[in-house]
């Protein structure tokens, strides 16, 4: 109940912040929270650039929440969510199954490098993942300005793929991995020795839990979420690959999934709370000549709202 | 007329101090001073508030109600060391102002330490700034009696010298032995004030309902457990004691990687870090290890609780323990090893997981006990052994242990 309300709290801190912001750019507050709205939910155009911000931020939000449930600083859901688009590409000839199998994998398989390193040299995820991500970010470059340049040779960008996923399509996925991440964490068993472990290695290491099994497979799964999140966005939206394909989606579902209590059902609620802005924000830069960052600025405030809550509940404080 | 005004300054009067936890009184309406120059025992069963009172003395926890009035400095050696591990003894030492005069080589790190050097670290600490009242906080618990006697020595001095002691112990022969006067904490309260060893353990352990251990004849049991010269026969319980820190930890924690987890049962020591996930529900601990229906195991394990929903931190300390004991000896295992079950429980908590251990081992479950409760080993066990810098005795009878353990304990062969 209290995290509930701490969410709903920070939400709506960041909006009215937000709306606040826009004296310093010189517009009024109300004005500038209408055209938030209006932005992002005030006609069918712009529910759907809604829906479609919403869902990646959904999958890589869930993404960060699987691992961090199970107690793993997965902060490399970016460099997941690249290598799940080229690989996506890669294997688009395959087919549209193939290709988005094969986005989950390589997610899964980028992720699972952290979790070697922690096991073969106890290196903190925190660090190696999102190393990782400059790596991840640096290897599309390569491939987008050398080997899969498109074959004018012109942009520094793949050419578009054939196959493409419809929006309702990407939503049925979105929304399956959603429920299931939900049945997962809260209806089985090994869900239930996942959240042991992030919550206390220790006493699921007595209680018969193989801690680095679950941190492995945790892992395996949070990569698998952010890569199929690269893969979606490519055949549903961009069709293409180019440098800012990620465009921060893997970093900011650590935001989503921090305003959804790292609760699946929760997350769906923050991914599109977080699409919304987004897409409202691009509204404003149009319409007002506010730069579309002003939703990075909402992001952080949301979190340290949360950060601030949390730990006043922690000093025993109501 | 004229009035006299008290000019002797008491170092330290409690009037009327309660202190509750939750719906538990740790302390209740407790009335206490000492004088200058006295040494102050003061026993009880673990769970009777000794140490609440302590650190209410010492301004670490404030009362729920009564006032205390301290008239000069407090000394506190802690039950658990307060010291910086990867500092060295003098660097511990210079963080309250102490000097290291007494140590032989204060440059190594209080990590390499032994318990008895690191206790001699932390009696410096606090008498360092010659405190009007010390306070010791079951000190010898992990002591040899040899430098138990040391600790005693420096205490007396102290009191020589007009400072005030409170000994808190719930040793009775210890505190005899040293102590100007002796209260007995009990359930909260205190319950008496002076007399022989005999009034004293029964004030301190009030009405028990003394359960004598069934008598049962061994006749060359299957080993179900086995390590080196360690071995538990099938309805037998072993017990391993000693001084803490000489390789009980390491001998749990092998025992959990190595043997079989279907058939085994565990009980850590450290109940708080390694026994139940405080975040989860009373529910979700069982369904770690068992499929036995929440609800039920509450009943039977007696564990206070609002129902299986309850979040396992909000427990206290003894039913956090029998949540554990519940979920581990639910499955009926073949093998149940034992880490200090009884820590900190009060006495029916401690009886009843007694019960539940010889229940077990009436069932037939190999039953290890580690320990450094002596009673309850001597309690319990049909053999013991000594554990002393990783290395295990032999195996004794109760009876040999009576005379041998101490001295096996602090290594003398």
């Amino acid at each position: 109940m209290r995290q509930i309300a701490a969410g709903a709290l920070a939400a709506i801190a960041a909006v009215v912040l937000l709306a606040l912001s826009g004296i310093a750019f010189g517009h009024a507050p109300g004005e500038l929270l209408s055209t938030l709205i209006s932005g992002s939910i005030g006609s069918s155009f712009a529910l759907h650039g809604t829906i479609v911000k919403s869902i990646p931020l959904l999958l890589t939000g869930l993404s960060v929440a699987i691992a961090f449930r199970a107690g793993v600083w997965n902060i490399g859901a970016e460099g997941q969510f690249i290598v799940g688009g080229l690989a996506c590409f890669l294997a688009a000839r395959f087919g549209l199954i193939s290709s988005l199998l094969a986005s989950m994998i390589a997610g899964a398989a980028w992720a699972l490098i952290a979790s070697l390193l922690r096991f073969w040299r106890n290196a903190p995820e925190v660090l190696t993942t999102i190393l990782l991500n400059f790596v991840g970010f640096h290897l599309l470059g390569y491939s987008v300005n050398g080997p899969l340049q498109e074959a004018r040779a012109q942009y520094p960008q793949t050419d578009a793929v054939a196959i493409s996923l419809s929006t309702s399509g990407e939503v049925v996925i979105a929304l399956s991995i959603c429920i299931a991440s939900w049945f997962l964490l809260y209806r089985t068993k090994e869900g239930l020795r996942l959240r042991a472990t992030g919550f206390n290695p220790f006493a699921a290491r007595w209680a018969g839990v193989h801690v680095n099994a679950q941190i492995a497979r945790a892992m395996a799964i949070s990569g698998g979420m952010a890569g199929l999140a690269g893969g979606i966005e490519l055949l549903g939206v961009t069709h293409r690959l180019f440098e800012r394909f990620a465009a921060g989606y893997g970093y900011s579902g650590i935001a989503v999934a921090l305003l959804g209590q790292l609760h699946p059902l929760a997350t769906l609620l923050s991914a599109v709370f977080f699409g919304a802005l987004t897409t409202g924000a691009g509204e404003l830069q149009r319409a007002s000549n506010i730069s579309a960052s002003v939703a990075t600025f909402g992001q952080a405030v949301v979190i340290l709202t949360l950060i601030g809550l949390s730990s006043r509940a922690k000093r025993g404080i109501p | 007329m004229f009035s006299v005004t008290s000019v002797v300054k008491i170092p330290m009067q409690l009037t009327n101090v309660t202190k509750s936890f939750g719906p538990t009184i740790a302390v209740d309406d407790v009335s206490l001073s000492v004088a200058p120059g006295e040494i102050l025992g003061l026993i009880g069963e673990n769970g009777a508030g000794k140490t609440t009172l302590m650190r209410i003395i010492a301004g670490e926890i404030e009362p729920d109600r009564g006032t205390i009035e301290v008239g000069g400095t407090i000394g506190f050696v802690h039950q658990h060391f307060m010291l910086v591990n990867e500092f060295t003894i003098a660097e511990n030492l210079a963080l309250v102002g102490a000097g290291d005069a007494r140590f032989e080589n204060s440059n190594r790190l209080v990590r390499d330490l032994s318990v008895g050097e690191k206790a001699a670290v932390e009696l410096m600490k606090a008498i360092a700034k010659e405190p009007d009242l010390l306070i010791l906080d079951e000190p010898t618990s992990v002591l040899t009696p040899n430098e138990a006697q040391k600790l005693f020595d420096t205490a007396r001095d102290l009191a020589s010298r007009g400072k005030s002691v409170i000994l808190i112990s719930h040793k009775i022969r210890e505190v005899l032995s040293i102590a100007t006067r002796t209260v007995v904490m009990r359930r909260g309260r205190i319950v008496r004030e002076g007399g022989g060893a005999e009034q004293l353990a029964r004030a301190m352990v009030g009405e028990r309902t003394h359960v004598a251990p069934p008598l049962r004849r061994r006749t060359a049991a299957e080993s179900r457990l086995y390590v080196r010269n360690l071995s538990v026969g099938t309805g037998e319980i072993v017990a391993v004691i000693g001084v803490a820190g000489n390789g009980q930890a390491e001998l749990a924690t092998m025992l959990r990687d190595t043997l079989p987890r279907e058939t085994t049962a565990h009980i850590p020591e450290d109940r708080t870090r390694d026994g139940v996930i405080a975040e989860m529900s009373i529910a979700e601990n069982l369904a770690l290890v068992t499929n036995a229906s929440a609800e039920e195991l509450i009943a039977t394990f007696g564990i206070r609780a609002t129902g299986p929903r309850q979040r396992a931190g909000n427990l206290s300390g003894g039913n956090q323990q029998k949540l554990v004991l519940g979920r581990e000896l639910a499955r009926n295992p073949a093998i149940i090893v034992a880490a200090e079950p009884t820590r900190g429980l009060d006495i029916e908590s401690t009886a009843f997981v007694h019960e539940q251990l010889r229940a077990a081992a009436a069932r037939g479950a190999a039953i290890l006990l580690i320990t450094s409760d002596l009673d309850e080993a001597f309690t319990l066990a049909d053999g013991i052994h000594v554990i002393f810098r990783g290395t295990l005795s032999e195996r004794l009878t109760p009876a040999e242990a009576g005379t041998r353990a101490g001295q096996l304990m602090a290594g003398v062969r």
